[in-house]
Parts: C-alpha cells; sequence; structure tokens
C-alpha cells in the first residue's frame, strides 16, 4: 500500500467536537479500508498567508498514512463536502520519494566510489 | 587597448545550490522557513539565475512552494 500524506485546514470558528469529528471520520475512513495512520502531526491554530472563506486562521493538521489507492476518491470526496475542512492536500509520498531515494542512493554510490579511489591511491603511493 | 583602461574589477559573488551542497534531496512543502529563502516579501519565486540552484532541485521547489501557497502557508502576493 503507498504511503500518502493528508494535510488539512480545519475552520478556526467550527467548535472542537466537530472537528474532532472531522477527523475521527478521516481516521475511520483510512482504517476501515485497512489502511493505517503512521504519523500524526498537528500543528495546531496558525495564521493563514491569505484568508480563507474570511478567515485569518486556520487548524492544520498533517498525517502520514498507508491506504489502498482505490480510498484515496473517497477520501478527498469527504474532505471536499466536509463543512469543517477549509483546505486539503493529498499528496502520494511514494512517488513524491522516489526521486529522493534515487539521488540517495547515487550520493552514496559516489562516496563509496570516491573512498575506493582513495583507497587505492593510498596504496599506490605506499607501493 | 583594453588592457590600457583600468581593469574594471568584478568580484562575482560564487553561488552554491544549497540543495546540492546540504544534500536536500526532497524538499517538503511543510519546510516553511526553507522556502521562505527563495520567496522575497513580494511572493515571487526568485529565479535560479538570482539564487543558483540547480535545475533539478528549481524544479523541485517551484512545486513545493506552490503547494505551500495552495496551502496558505506562504502568500500568493506579498506586500
Amino acid at each position: 500500500m503507498p504511503l500518502y500524506e493528508l494535510g488539512v485546514i480545519i475552520d478556526p470558528e467550527v467548535d472542537p467536537e466537530s472537528e474532532t469529528a472531522a477527523l475521527e471520520r478521516l481516521q475511520a475512513i483510512i482504517t476501515d479500508a485497512g489502511g493505517s495512520l503512521v504519523e500524526q502531526n498537528a500543528w495546531g491554530r496558525r495564521q493563514l498567508a491569505y484568508p480563507i472563506r474570511k478567515k485569518n486562521f486556520g487548524v492544520y493538521h498533517f498525517w502520514k498514512f498507508e491506504v489502498g489507492g482505490e480510498i484515496i476518491d473517497k477520501l478527498i470526496f469527504e474532505l471536499r463536502t466536509n463543512d469543517a475542512v477549509m483546505r486539503s492536500l493529498v499528496l502520494n509520498l511514494d512517488t513524491e520519494l522516489r526521486r529522493k531515494r534515487k539521488m540517495d542512493a547515487k550520493q552514496v554510490a559516489r562516496a563509496a566510489a570516491k573512498a575506493a579511489k582513495r583507497a587505492a591511491a593510498a596504496e599506490a603511493e605506499e607501493g | 587597448m583594453a588592457s590600457n583602461r583600468p581593469k574594471r574589477r568584478f568580484r562575482r559573488r560564487v553561488k552554491v545550490c544549497r540543495f546540492t551542497v546540504e544534500k536536500i534531496n526532497y524538499i517538503d512543502y511543510k519546510d516553511v522557513e526553507l522556502l521562505r529563502e527563495y520567496t522575497p516579501t513580494n511572493g515571487k519565486i526568485l529565479p535560479r539565475r538570482v539564487t543558483g540552484t540547480r535545475p533539478a532541485f528549481q524544479h523541485k521547489l517551484t512545486r513545493a512552494i506552490k503547494r505551500a501557497r495552495y496551502m496558505a502557508l506562504l502568500p500568493y502576493v506579498g506586500q
């Protein structure tokens, strides 16, 4: 199952119960489909860079989770229809991080090659 | 002749790609502090001509900045 990243901005004027209810519904969608939450990160109330729905603040939540791809449509539908959610962004972290892994591997390989070369040069000098 | 004229000395500042140096291979849109360095107060994205960022990282940077803008972490237009 791919790893996804979700960011939501929740209406700051909505009462705390409906905020937790909205988050629980999202969580239920993920866990009911056999997915699992990997990381939950709550930034809390934060000033928005520009007003959304005439509001200057928003409550930020960032989650990482694993779930089958077919659930994402359902999740996005829920995010779009839920009135407490002001804005949301779902990213597929697997595709996002694919190039990072490639570059990391490349760097490791390059460092190893460099070390090997240096070792060889040192050996040649000795001999 | 050009050689007779006082030589105009350019002190070209060496621009380095921060992402190459620090080996930041994934630019996260949530890392607002990092993205701020590439957006002046007017909110525009600084060109790589100015910052010296490598093309591959500039692509990633613009994507991250645009995502951050959508999530209201960065402004579309600044002051």
